[in-house]
């Protein structure tokens, strides 16, 4: 069943079962004749528990939405919220404990430190903010994700798709509001992808993980419950329970 | 290529400013010596040329070999000169010493005639007009001012020959300025006619110069040959004829010894700071080599060779080094010149003349273009082992090779071991002339292997972070990332933190060894001695007296217990009570009963004593002191009952004395106030207070300003280094931007992230200053060993709180020296950084 709706209602504040939301969010790179609309007033909920895929054409916007959501970036007016919490209006080391304590982030590469090893890595967040760590939730996450033989290497000495289920261990540790991938898989061939994209849905589904996924890969969005499209800055639609084949099409009418 | 090579120095200027301010520190180090020194000669010329800078040709005496004696410049040779072809004027210029009488005493000063001709008066007149009647006198400026001598006043002159002759009263008619000639600085400067010196002087000494002006039209040099001839057709023997240029010349060499040595000290000085900065610069180009790892393997990919990828980084070198070394010149003309100005508005120094000589301009430059260039060889080299595959594959974790020179290190094993036994066998020889080489030669073998050592202790050190949770890990983990990097960069401030420290504990060492030695041959810091003839021998209150005096430690009053026969001569003993003996800073001189301590190298057994009481055969103790009079304690000066009732006329019999320790630490100034201090409170005068004190004072003195002097320009090195630590902080950083950002996405802080950085600067910093103190101590320890073993006992003196204070400032200096890099690397925002590349 494939829909295609105009964007979805925004969040009012206060929305307190989003483990993210953005209301009216504006931002522009660049000034006058090469100003670039990255966000025209976006609104967009994403609820808890849900794994959201953010799709759209190179340029569209959707790394500057998740960015901006993510607390990395900062947008020119409107506002976000994480798990309840407003950060529009929070200071750098106010965002900063936000993003250790309530985000996880897997990006597409360069995602661990190359002095640590991946333990180190996994728990980094943790140590960051001298928290203790979860024992008994390390081991069921490393079980899962099939780490446990690997734990004392570096990086360096991992696969790619090794280092990414290591990038999204350590994204569930601090069992975030939110965990948000940037293009998760874009480096990766299409059997460690499609490993780690079923542990993404597995996490969401089983631990009720919310989820929010940049990518352009088709493939990878049928993997989400939900994918918000975008292009030239706006959202322009969304589909529930997407396959590779509804994505693909819903982005061909798009022009992309 | 070039174009490349253009390209990278325009748009990444700011990562070569860290190299451009290390050359450009070093060059102007280099040129400023230079300059300074020709400076001085030229200041030197110009003050040492004024006695005769209004002359053409000047005559003076020489040695006469055939004679065996000077030559004298006689009134025969003033009329030969003086009738010579061309020759217009003739200055036989005839001085003589005297002394002024004022209210206070009476002064010396040069009086001098006047030449005929006034324009070869070599100074000028400032007011009034020169004397032109017998009676009348014109003085110098300065001590006109000094002593409030004006026009009209009149002066007590009498002939230094004949103090207590009759006095010449001369009025003075004008004031000159005063000659910066060294040969009369600081004297009182009087010019007066012939018929008012000719009392004064003695002509059998001969003139002091003939200085002759010539006719427009005639050659200096025709002159000068035909009067050489002339003089020698007319007997007259070892008397040269010069021009002004070759007679300054001639001055100069013999003030000039002392200043070459001081140029080559300074030059050496010059040389670590440029070696500390082409480290600084080789392991900058490394950095940037490596960080455009990718970049280079792209040009590789479109058809560059290798060597167009060598040429492209050397070329930027040049471009470097040529900027920054003009720039280094620059400043330290500036600096120079600066200088000079300021020198030039001190009436003592107003000849001081700056002189850039092309030399010292085009030796800057050479030297910091060459520098960087051979400094960057080893990484342009690097740069063309960049293979072409290197562009598609991901740069993510680029890791340097951490290859390990074998040979390198093997040489630089065996060059420390070698090093080690010279220099070991020159500190047990005293001999430095074996011992400095085996230095140098352990030193770079340290150097050579670094990497050995460096980055392990680094490592272990970096386990105190430890408790800094996750910065503090991190920090240990990247400073010791790149482990040819760091040591490189440790390296640097090591050479500068190990001379400086050697310089210190070589001082401390030195002056705890001289200090020894003259404990030894003065043992008591201040001796009163009792005035002669005696008009009230000192009494124990006057020990009482002198001991409340400011300063004074502690006072003993030794009076005289008996006489002893030494060498047919009479030696008064003297009694110490041994509750003063803190007073000697020999112990082993404190006497005890029954026995009198004699100076080191006393023969004999027993000694008779001959006292009021009777004789008294005393055992005799020898001290390891030298310079005392023989001592016995007061039970034995009892039973000796005081000096012999004889026939010695009483102005001559031995006084009592006092004995007086002063506070540790007095320099020499504070040392003459209590002399004086004392004589004024014990009523006597100021010659009967003597001793080591002072001695020692300037002793010390001497050492601390010349630790000071060299500290100071080891410094330079030293800040070299620390521009270093900078440098490769920030292109680390640059390097990082991406693990910085993700750290920062991931929840470090920015505060977190800038300690993160400070820690690494801190730990790369400090173990450098760490090995610099050890083995600058051990250099110091067996520098002075080598220096002074031969004559004084050396035991190693370690000057904890200059050490501290080393250690202390080259860690703030590293944290300092994050703070740029750590600035810009928390500016970063966490997507920028993750966009990047």
């Amino acid at each position: 069943m494939t829909t295609l709706t105009e964007h979805s209602a925004a969040p009012g504040p206060g929305s307190s079962t989003a483990a993210a939301a953005a209301q009216a969010l504006n931002k522009t790179y660049g000034k006058g004749d090469t100003a670039v609309h990255a966000l025209r007033d976006v609104d967009v909920r994403f609820e808890t528990g849900t794994f959201t895929a953010i799709m759209g054409p190179s340029g569209s916007g959707k790394s500057t939405l998740m960015h901006c959501l993510a607390g990395l970036d900062s947008a020119d007016s409107g506002h976000i919220w994480i798990g309840g919490t407003e950060i529009t209006s929070l200071k750098d080391a106010e965002i900063t404990r936000l993003r250790r304590d309530s985000v996880g982030f897997v990006f597409q590469s360069f995602n661990l430190v190359p002095t640590l090893t991946a333990e180190q890595n996994i728990t980094l967040p943790v140590s960051l903010a001298n928290g203790k760590v979860d024992a008994a939730w390390l081991a069921e996450i490393t079980r899962t994700l099939g780490l446990e033989g690997r734990l004392k290497h570096r990086p360096h000495e991992l696969s790619g798709g090794q280092q990414q289920r290591v990038a999204v261990a350590r994204a569930l540790l601090t069992r975030p509001h939110v965990i948000f991938g940037d293009e998760p898989t874009g480096n990766l061939d299409s059997r460690s992808g499609a490993e780690v994209l079923s542990l993404l849905r597995r996490s969401s589904r089983e631990m009720g993980q919310s989820i929010i996924m940049v990518t352009h890969d088709p493939v990878a969005a049928s993997y989400a419950d939900r994918v918000v499209l975008m292009n030239d800055g706006a959202l322009v639609g969304e589909l529930n329970n997407p396959t590779p084949e509804s994505v693909l099409a819903a982005l061909t009418k798009l022009g992309a | 290529m070039l174009q490349v090579a253009l390209a990278q120095v325009r748009l990444n200027a700011r990562r070569f400013i860290a190299v451009g301010v290390a050359v450009m520190i070093a060059v102007g180090f280099l040129t400023a010596t230079l300059i300074i020194n020709a400076s001085s000669k030229a200041s030197l010329t110009q003050s040492v040329g004024q006695s005769f800078r209004n002359a053409d040709l000047v005559l003076s005496a020489a040695y006469d070999d055939d004679a065996g004696s000077w030559a004298t410049l006689d009134e025969q040779t003033a009329e030969v000169a003086g009738s010579a072809d061309g020759v217009e004027d003739t200055y036989a210029v005839l001085s003589s010493s005297v002394a002024v009488r004022d209210g206070r005493g009476s002064s010396y000063a040069v009086l001098a005639n006047l030449p005929d001709d006034v324009s070869l008066l070599p100074v000028d007149v400032v007011k009034g007009s020169l004397p032109a009647a017998t009676g009348e006198v014109a003085i110098d400026e300065q001590t006109a001012d000094r002593r409030g001598i004006t026009i009209g006043s009149v002066l007590p002159v009498v002939s230094s020959d004949n103090l207590e002759g009759d006095e010449t009263p001369l009025t003075v008619t004008a004031l000159v300025e005063a000659s910066s000639d060294p040969r009369s600085m600081g004297a009182t400067q009087l010019y007066a006619t012939a018929a008012t010196v000719a009392p004064f002087a003695n002509l059998e000494f001969g003139f002091d110069s003939i200085q002759l002006a010539l006719a427009d039209n005639a050659s200096a040099t025709a002159v000068q040959t035909a009067l050489t001839q002339a003089l020698s057709d007319a007997g007259i023997k070892a008397v040269t004829v010069r021009t002004v240029e070759e007679e300054t010349t001639e001055l100069m060499a013999g003030f000039t010894g002392g200043q070459d040595s001081l140029t080559v000290i300074l030059l050496a000085f010059a040389a670590v700071a440029l070696l500390v900065c082409a480290l600084v610069v080789s392991n900058t180009f490394s950095v940037l080599v490596a960080q455009r790892t990718r970049e280079l393997a792209l040009l590789r990919c479109i058809g560059a060779g290798r060597s167009q990828i060598r040429r492209s980084v050397l070329v930027e070198a040049l471009l470097v080094g040529i900027v920054s070394s003009i720039i280094g010149v620059l400043a330290a003309v500036g600096l120079v010149g600066g200088i000079v100005a300021y020198l030039r508005t001190l009436p003592e120094s107003g000849f001081a003349t700056l002189d850039v000589p092309p030399l010292a301009v085009a030796a800057g430059i050479a030297a910091g273009v060459i520098l960087t260039v051979l400094a960057a060889l080893v990484p342009a080299r690097a740069a063309t082992a960049v293979a072409p595959l290197a562009a598609l594959r991901p740069a993510d974790d680029v890791r340097a090779g951490t290859r390990k020179g074998r040979v390198r290190l093997v040489s630089g094993l065996v060059l420390t071991a070698a090093g080690a036994a010279l220099l070991g066998y020159g500190a047990s020889q005293g001999d430095l002339l074996v011992a400095l080489p085996g230095g140098i030669l352990s030193f770079v073998g340290i150097l050579m292997c670094s990497t050995l050592f460096i980055p392990p202790l680094v490592r272990a050190v970096g386990f105190l972070a430890s408790p800094l949770g996750v910065p503090g890990k991190l920090a240990a983990v990247n400073a010791v990332r790149n482990p040819q990097r760091t040591s490189a960069t440790s390296s640097a401030l090591l050479i500068g933190v190990t001379l400086v420290v050697m310089m210190m504990t070589g001082a401390a060492t030195a002056r705890s060894a001289f200090n020894d030695t003259l404990a030894g041959e003065f043992p008591v810091d201040v001796t009163v001695s009792g005035a002669i003839p005696v008009e009230s021998p000192f009494t124990a209150k006057d020990a009482a007296a002198a001991a409340a005096v400011d300063h004074v430690d502690q006072a003993a009053f030794l009076p005289v217990a008996g006489l002893i026969d030494r060498d047919g001569e009479e030696v008064p003993v003297y009694s110490l009570d041994p509750a003063d003996s803190q007073v000697l800073q020999d112990a082993s001189m404190v006497p005890e009963a029954g026995t009198i301590t004699m100076p080191q190298g006393t023969e004999g057994e027993m000694l008779t004593v001959r006292g009021a009481a009777g004789d008294v055969e005393l055992k005799i103790v020898t001290s390891e002191s030298r310079n005392f009079s023989p001592l016995v304690s007061t039970d034995t000066a009892r039973l000796l009952g005081g000096v012999p009732e004889e026939q010695t006329p009483e102005q001559f019999r031995a006084q009592p004395m006092l004995w007086i320790a002063v506070a540790d630490g007095l320099n020499t100034p504070s040392i003459m106030e209590l002399q004086t201090a004392l004589a004024e409170a014990l009523n006597i005068q100021d010659y009967q207070v003597t001793g080591a004190a002072i001695e020692r004072a300037a002793f010390e003195q001497v050492i601390d300003v010349l630790l000071m002097v060299v500290t100071g320009l080891l410094g330079v090195a030293v800040v070299i280094a620390l521009v270093g630590v900078a440098n490769t902080l920030s292109l680390s950083v640059l390097e990082r931007t991406r693990e910085s950002s993700l750290l920062r996405a991931l929840g470090l802080t920015k505060g977190q992230l800038r300690g993160m950085l400070g820690l690494e600067a801190v730990l790369i910093a400090g173990v450098a200053a760490l090995l610099g103190l050890g083995l600058g101590a051990v250099y110091g320890w067996l520098g002075a060993q080598s220096a002074l073993g031969g004559f004084a006992d050396v035991t190693p003196a370690l000057p904890w709180v200059q050490l501290a204070g080393v250690l202390a400032v080259a860690l703030v200096a590293g944290l300092g020296a994050s703070l740029l890099p750590a600035r810009r690397a928390a500016r970063l925002s966490p997507v920028a950084g993750l966009a990047a590349d």
